[in-house]
């Protein structure tokens, strides 16, 4: 990453974090996104192990054990260098939070990707948070009622996973869909198009897996 | 984050929690949610001669949202029509003092009264053509 002037000899870097002539540690950009931070394309199918590595390898650069000595200015850098790159790391690492994330950083480009509010699924939602406080109400008291609604809610849970596996099936098809094209070289309008739909519909998916997870983690902690 | 006072009232002491049918005349029904955080709101009016006469919600998420739409339900009881259209979320945000983070707490009660005045609207509309 060329900076254009290190901040303690002011002479031009040219090395990755450190400034070849003075040897000094340098901030990294706060501009940067994840992707960038990390030294990876913007694409979502993300090869594990080579991301480990590289997070250590930067970790060792920057951890703050290493600057103990060194100056409050060194001290300051490795200590937003080190969270900045825990969070890029952290955030790359899982799949749903990685396309989250590329979703948000790409929202800027794709101007007004916004999504019919998914009706069905909310009056779904709503309907089972009834029973499920109908199910608090009866306060585990044992009646024919109970054990019914109980089966009743186990299977919706078991429902919603599947839906909960399948939105992740689909998505993770889309991460493929997504790179292929990010792969292209000129962009044409076509592609742009396209690219522009899958980021709606991996946003689409993601927003209504999380309302998914949420009602099954109400499930499983009401109902079990 | 501690929650101000208002807000831990609200989610303590909810008001008007329920719903009317959605088929009632003069009914209005809104549902939104919150994809950020998985929320889902539902508020409905009821209205007689373009008044809210009451209004009910029941919502699935955290404390401000509870209290959000909460709020808002007591603020649209007695207002007309159109003077409903004029709540800001702006206004929910400074009565119930929420911090920065749960904003997007009152714009989804701002939506939901939006959408419960436009279904209310788009019901009315219906009427009339039948007529």
């Amino acid at each position: 990453m060329a900076r254009s002037m290190c901040w303690h000899c002011q002479s031009e870097v040219a090395g990755e974090y450190f400034c070849e002539r003075c040897v000094k540690v340098q901030p990294l950009s706060k501009e940067q996104d994840y992707f960038t931070c990390l030294g990876l394309p913007r694409l979502l199918t993300i090869d594990a192990t080579g991301l480990e590595n590289k997070f250590y390898e930067m970790s060792r650069s920057f951890h703050p054990d290493f600057y103990q000595t060194k100056t409050d200015t060194e001290r300051t850098i490795s200590l937003g260098n080190s969270a900045l790159l825990n969070t890029a790391y952290r955030t790359l690492k899982d799949p749903i939070q990685r396309a989250e994330y590329l979703v948000r950083l790409e929202a800027g480009a794709v101007k007004e990707i916004r999504n019919q509010p998914p009706a069905d699924l909310f009056e779904e939602i709503l309907s089972l948070q009834d029973d499920l406080e109908e199910f608090r109400a009866a306060d585990g008291q044992p009646s024919a009622d109970l054990t019914a609604l109980r089966t009743k809610l186990q299977t919706d849970r078991e429902a919603l996973e599947r839906r909960q596996q399948d939105m992740e099936s689909r998505l993770f098809d889309l991460f493929e869909t997504w790179d292929r094209l990010q792969r292209q070289f000129e962009p044409t309008e076509a592609i742009r198009a396209k690219k522009e739909s899958v980021l709606k519909e991996m946003r689409e998916l993601l927003s209504n897996r999380t309302y998914v997870r949420n009602i099954i983690n109400d499930l499983v902690a009401t109902v079990g | 984050m501690a929650y101000s006072e208002k807000v831990v009232d609200h989610f303590n002491n909810p008001r008007n929690v329920g719903s009317f049918k959605k088929e009632e005349d003069g009914v209005g029904t809104g549902i939104v949610g919150a994809p950020e955080c998985g929320d889902v709101m539902k508020l409905q009016i009821k209205v007689q001669n373009d008044t809210i006469v009451d209004a009910k919600f029941k919502t699935f998420g955290c404390g401000s949202a509870i209290a959000s739409s909460s709020l808002a339900t007591e603020w649209l009881k007695g207002k007309t029509v159109d003077e409903a259209g004029k709540i800001k979320n702006t206004d929910i945000v400074q009565e119930l003092n929420l911090p920065p983070v749960k904003i997007h707490c009152s714009v989804l009660a701002e939506d939901a009264i939006k959408a419960a005045l436009a279904d209310y609207k788009k019901k009315e509309d219906g009427k009339e053509t039948v007529k």
